[in-house]
């Protein structure tokens, strides 16, 4: 896949959010999404249906110490 | 020497919860404690940078205050002076959040957990420096200057509760508030050998502390010890009604079930993960740590932690995206007011998709489940270096300066904690070392949700058998 995610970002930040890239450095941190969008690709598939509303809140109840 | 100065580094070489016990046997006072930290920081400080502002004076009519105050009437941490991260509301008193944007912000009202350690008679001396807005791990400050780490000048304190590892480290306070987001009390706790602890999520009140992540945002204590941790969790958990999202989970006594005894304890080693491309020195320090608990009657198991790889990539999403929404509109209107390495993280953060952040969320509960079928079925804590690298200088990490590689090695800090915060569980980082270039080591533990006290035992345990905890930065010692 051949993408500028350079743009990507600076197209989505200013669209949706109204900011525009502060410096040089905030490009290149862009750019490092490269890793995290690889990430998040190797994860595919694992989302349940079912999970979904999930509450962590009722995850914490459910798997804390029970004996504290 | 003479006998006030000698009196006064005695004094600071006391833990918390030993300070608290000479007040209350009337071995020490309030304002004698006040003054031996003042005289601490007025002769390191200026090496350390550990302060953002000092309030003397305010500090020492408190402690007069509260030497006053009948035995009977006293609570459990009568008389001793504390300082926090510079982002604990209270009213009236500067807040500046280790930011420009905030730089004279007073707010109206007091953040709960200070008034809970105010109730127990504990008093603070100024504001502590930290990364600004919470948001790095190093210590780097642009606005106030740089924390530097009282073990090495040259070194980063870790962040971003920079002041307050520091500070504790120098021996300035007995304990400070952090916060922990991503490691922000585990890495200084860390890196300045100290004792910290992040409480499981929701286990205590946010209310009147500064934002960075509704879902990641915690709370808590570095202090010198896991006894000293222990004494101040129980005084700050627990449900506030002003934090709707605090859990209302009773707070045990977690200093009762410190007494030493690991048998029958299971303490998982990650066969993943936590280990990958540690230090030789820090694996060192940490099998040895292993070795101790091992001698208090802990069983060692490997153990795999499911999932470690959605758990690494989804907890960056979060507070990302959580830290981007809060800061948008200054990002719109001021965006050179912050530094170069947060002003550029926030501005890449707005480029993560809404659906990638959701994901992240709806996951995270089932991930806790299955972490916890799968891992705590087999053990009741599980450990790891706290941080996987030995101790970096603040140059080789200064993204604002330039320095080649600089973003590189500022991520490579949170790669252990900040997967806690993810998964919400408590974690305690205590020291089990120093490195080649005499900078501390630490290790984590972790418990499942609410089990606090589980993992500050294992940390006592160890510090009942070594004395890193009891080390003093060399040129800090009087």
């Amino acid at each position: 896949m051949s993408m500028d995610i350079k743009a990507l970002v600076r197209e989505q930040a200013e669209a949706w959010s109204g900011v525009i890239p502060p410096n040089a450095v905030s490009e290149e941190l862009a750019a490092g999404f490269s890793s995290l969008m690889a990430g998040l690709s190797a994860l595919r598939g694992q989302l349940a249906f079912e999970d979904e509303p999930s509450s962590f809140e009722a995850a914490l109840q459910a798997t804390k110490e029970p004996n504290p | 020497m003479n006998i006030a100065v000698k009196h006064a580094s005695a004094l600071t070489a006391l833990s918390l919860t030993e300070a608290a016990e000479a007040v209350a046997k009337g071995e020490t006072t309030a304002v004698e404690l006040a003054k031996a930290a003042l005289d601490a920081i007025v002769a390191g400080d200026e090496r350390v940078n550990a302060f953002i502002w000092l309030d003397a004076e305010t500090a020492l009519e408190t402690a007069a205050a509260l030497d006053k105050v009948p035995m009977a009437e006293r609570g459990k941490l009568h008389g001793v002076p504390l300082a926090h991260k510079d982002m604990y509301y209270k009213a009236g008193k500067l807040s500046t959040c280790g930011s420009k944007i905030r730089a004279e912000f007073r707010p109206g009202y007091t953040a709960t957990v200070i008034e809970r350690l105010e109730a127990q008679g504990s008093f603070a001396l100024g504001g502590l420096n930290m990364a600004e807005f919470a948001q790095n791990a190093t210590g780097h400050n642009q606005h106030y200057g740089h924390c530097h780490n009282p073990w090495g000048l040259d070194y980063c304190p870790g962040g971003s509760s920079s002041g307050s590892g520091a500070a504790v480290a120098a021996r300035f306070v007995y304990a400070a508030l952090g916060s922990d987001t991503g490691g922000s009390i585990r890495l200084p706790a860390s890196l300045c050998g100290v004792t910290g602890i992040k409480g499981t999520q929701t286990r205590v009140s946010r209310h009147g502390v500064m934002p960075l992540s509704f879902s990641a945002d915690n709370v808590g204590p570095l202090a010198r010890t896991a006894k000293d941790c222990a004494r101040i969790m129980a005084v700050i958990a627990g449900h506030d009604p002003k934090d709707p999202t605090s859990a209302k989970e009773p707070v045990p006594d977690y200093e009762a079930s410190l007494d030493g005894d690991l048998k029958g304890l299971k303490v998982g080693v990650p066969k993943n993960y936590f280990l990958d491309d540690v230090d030789p020195e820090v694996m060192a320090a940490f099998e040895a740590m292993l070795e101790v608990l091992k001698g208090r009657g802990a069983t060692l198991v490997p153990v795999t932690i499911p999932h470690i790889e959605a758990v690494a990539t989804y907890g960056g999403v979060v507070s990302r995206v959580e830290g981007a929404t809060i800061h948008a509109e200054w990002m719109r209107q001021r965006p050179q007011d912050y530094a170069v390495h947060l002003n550029s993280r926030l501005y890449a953060s707005m480029g993560i998709p809404a659906v990638v952040y959701a994901e992240a969320l709806a996951r995270r509960g089932p991930i806790l489940k299955e972490i916890a079928a799968v891992v705590f079925s087999q053990v009741d804590v599980f450990v790891a270096p706290t941080i996987r690298c030995k101790a970096p200088t603040l140059l080789s990490t200064d993204v604002d300066a330039g320095t080649p590689g600089a973003l590189d090695a500022f991520n490579r800090l949170s790669l252990n904690t900040r997967p806690i915060n993810y998964m919400g569980l408590p974690s305690v980082s205590a020291p089990c070392g120093l490195d080649s270039n005499g900078m501390p080591i630490g290790f984590q533990v972790q418990a499942r949700p609410f089990g606090e006290g589980k993992a500050l035992k294992v940390a006592d345990a160890f510090q009942r058998d070594t004395s890193y905890h009891r080390e003093r930065p060399p040129g800090f010692a009087v």
